[in-house]
């Protein structure tokens, strides 16, 4: 199917639950948006960036339009897109700019996409990526199988038909930190000693705990959109698409229950004569630049009883990592709330 | 038996912005002085049963001891004995049998399998391996021959490892002040460590991109651009010569990891052979740690005759190319062909060949003390087919 996307590139601002604005670069989503509208979304960059969602054979046509940043009026940085992982890529659309092309303000560019690999991958900026990516110019980016279908359980799959990856509800795990004296030096139009980072906070798909479980207010959480809250009934297959990229390792952990890693850096593990090298983790060890999808089937503490939502906590085993500036309990934390059997309709799109 | 002669000595390496630091190392020559990393030492195994043993001789020209480790190989032996930690008055003072200053040690190291391998001192080693006291080295399957369909493999015929060039990246990084403080003679707390360049083959990027033995690095002698043909497979061969974790990312394709610290990933349980390897778009290069992995890139098929790319090239000023005035960009979206930049703009691109980054997706990393671009990066370049020598990224067969 042909699929057109135009994502544009600003500036904003982020919460963190100790009540501090955090200023970024990032991404939004202006597919469809008129011409003279466009600019309406300046200081609109959104963390974790709109993830994107192709099925194998999509014609993508991904522009990117730099729109500029209203905070920051005298930086003219060029952007681009980077698909992180898309197999024999060529250069002209691999988003780097020094052998390539980069995007100016008030420009655009369309890069083509056909996936034919399934799997979890991410995308990014890759100007000068150490601050862009820190920034926050950073998402996930899914590609379907050929035979997805979601109303035939055995085709709702991350893989494809018979691959063992069938699941009923997944949700993003977007992993990155965050440094806020860096993106207070950025604000202030001064340059960082990158060698000198040091995060203060640790994300999930863009918020720290508790926001990782909450939902927006009128105040909070305008450009952070995505909650990391999972809701599943018990019995299901839940995928989590683990992607980090910070630049720090994590290792994440949900103790009540057992991942299955299916997929590595969008791969199922097989050995060259298609050895399945699947196997159990209790701990999704991932560095930077790397993806994890872990399967889990969601326990039933309820036993054919009526009940409340019965909470399994998942967080970072670097257990530094779960707090909020050092301080208060947050970071890098999240929950699943298990609802009995046939409570929660079937999910439409990933993290409902 | 192969012998090998090293000597442990000073000298200085130098950074892209024009620093100089002081390091400690290895060289084989005589009076030289010490490079970075050490000399990279090749053997080719014995056909089995036969065992393959080769001696080092160390000399050390350092003020202080210093010893060899050999992480990954069967029997290390000094005077006929194996080699055992050093102490004295009850005090751990080597992992290892050492060398004082001035004199000479001979080890013998029975190889363990083919694949990649570090060497490394094991005295005082935080200090003596962050000073630059490390190298490589690749051991090769009885069988290899080069240039020859299926016996050019990293693990022997049939283990599935052939390629058609092969590259060593070996992974450190620098704290300048702790070589400043060893220089000046003085002490240094660990806890202080702080990294400011991130280095393949003891180089920071841009200078990753430099050739091999280019005459400005005298001390750094091995550059890590990997160049290639499309289609062609490429052995990438990490060696984790620091004490952090680098997770490298190659643009362009995913790679297959085929073999972890010197072995093949594989079993073979009654004869039925168990593939192990997988594939990956980010490896852990860990500490101590090494990965043989095939790497290939065969483009997607564009062709400006019969399938161009379906969407059209920008008026090019318009847009944003290259860094700082330079690309290594050809100006046309296809491989072979080149393109019209804006005027004004210089290019390293020689033959229409596309560039993929290859680099530490701790992008931290990526600067050389905190200046983008710089550390642990570098490129592959694929040049159009039939474009590149014979033995281009083909290290010798043995010593
Ligand atoms: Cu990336
Ligand atoms: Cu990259």
């Amino acid at each position: 199917m042909k699929v057109d996307i135009r994502i544009a590139v600003t500036d904003g601002w982020i919460d963190t639950p100790d009540g501090i604005k955090h200023y970024i670069f990032g991404f939004v989503d202006i597919t469809g948006v008129p011409e003279a509208e466009i600019f309406n979304y300046c200081g609109k960059a959104e963390l974790m960036a709109p993830p994107l969602v192709f099925i194998v054979g999509d014609e993508v046509y991904l522009t990117l339009t730099n729109i500029g940043t209203p905070t920051r009026p005298d930086l003219d940085d060029p952007h681009t897109i980077h698909y992180h992982g898309f197999p024999n890529q060529i250069a002209f659309y691999d988003g780097v700019p020094e052998p390539s092309i980069a995007v100016p303000v008030g420009r655009n560019f369309t890069y083509y996409y056909k996936p034919l690999n399934p799997g979890t991958y991410m995308y990014h900026c890759h100007q000068e990526p150490v601050e862009h990516i820190q920034m926050g110019m950073t998402g996930p980016l899914i590609v379907r199988p050929a035979d997805y279908d979601p109303d035939y359980p055995e085709y709702k799959t991350a893989y494809g038909h018979g691959t063992g990856t069938e699941f009923d509800r997944e949700f993003y795990i977007f992993l990155s930190e965050l440094d806020c004296h860096i993106h207070d030096l950025i604000a202030k139009v001064q340059d960082p000693d990158w060698t000198e980072y040091k995060p203060t906070y640790w994300l999930i798909n863009g918020r720290s705990y508790p926001d990782t479980i909450t939902n927006p207010t009128p105040c909070c959480l305008q450009q952070q959109p995505w909650s990391a809250l999972i809701r599943a009934n018990a019995g299901e297959k839940v995928l989590l698409r683990f992607v980090n990229l910070g630049f720090q390792q994590h290792a994440l952990q949900l103790p009540g229950t057992v991942f299955k890693i299916i997929g590595m850096d969008a791969m199922r593990p097989l050995g060259r004569n298609g050895e399945d090298l699947s196997f159990f983790k209790n701990v999704v060890y991932i560095s930077p630049g790397q993806s994890t999808d872990a399967i889990f089937t969601v326990p039933d503490p309820f036993q054919g009883q009526a009940g409340f939502p019965v909470v399994l906590s998942l967080y970072n085993r670097n257990l530094n990592k779960n707090y909020t500036a050092g301080m208060v309990p947050g970071g890098m934390i999240s929950q699943v709330h298990i609802y009995p059997p046939g409570t929660l309709p079937p999910q439409t799109a990933p993290n409902q | 038996m192969p012998t090998i002669n090293l000597w442990a000595t000073d000298g200085y390496i130098s950074t892209p912005g024009g620093k100089s630091i002081y390091i400690w190392g290895f060289t084989d020559q005589e009076g030289g002085s010490a490079q970075l990393p050490g000399p990279t030492i090749i053997i080719k195994e014995e056909q089995p049963p036969a065992e393959t043993v080769f001696d080092i001789n160390l000399t050390n020209n350092l003020n202080e001891p210093v010893s060899l480790t050999f992480p990954g190989q069967k029997n290390v032996k000094v005077n006929g004995q194996r080699v055992q930690p050093q102490y004295n008055n009850g005090e751990l003072v080597s992992l290892t049998n050492y060398a004082l200053p001035g004199e000479t040690i001979t080890y013998s190291v029975t190889t363990s399998s083919p694949g990649t391998f570090l060497y490394e001192s094991g005295t005082n080693p935080f200090k003596q391996v962050q000073m630059g006291l490390y190298g490589a080295i690749i051991v090769r399957p009885c069988d290899y021959e080069p240039h020859e369909t299926g016996l050019c493999t990293a693990y022997g015929t049939g283990t599935g490892t052939e390629f058609d060039r092969e590259y060593l990246l070996v992974l450190s990084e620098v704290d300048p002040a702790f070589h400043q403080a060893v220089k000046q003679g003085r002490d240094y707390d660990t806890r202080q460590f702080k990294p400011r360049y991130w280095m393949i083959n003891g180089r920071c990027a841009p200078d990753t991109m430099l050739p091999d033995y280019t005459p400005q690095l005298p001390n750094q002698p091995y550059g890590a651009m990997i160049l290639m043909e499309p289609g062609e497979k490429v052995l990438l061969r990490y060696a984790g010569a620091g004490i952090q974790n680098h997770p490298l990312h190659p643009h362009g394709h995913h790679t297959r990891l085929v073999g972890l610290d010197g072995r093949l990933l594989q079993n073979i349980n009654n004869g039925e052979v168990n593939d192990l390897s997988y594939e990956r778009f980010t490896v852990l290069a860990a500490a101590g740690q090494t990965c043989d992995q095939i790497y290939t890139w065969a483009g997607l098929g564009f062709d400006p005759a019969t399938n161009p790319i379906p969407t059209t090239i920008p008026n090019l000023r318009n847009m944003s190319i290259g860094h700082l005035g330079w690309t290594l960009w050809s100006g046309s979206p296809y491989l072979g062909h080149k393109g019209e930049l804006p005027s004004g703009m210089v290019s390293y691109n020689n033959a229409g060949e596309e560039y993929f980054m290859l680099h530490s997706h701790a992008e931290l990393e990526i600067t050389n003390w905190g200046a983008y671009p710089g550390g642990l990066m570098t490129m592959i370049a694929v040049y159009p087919p039939g474009t590149l020598g014979f033995n281009q990224g083909m290290l010798p067969t043995s010593l």
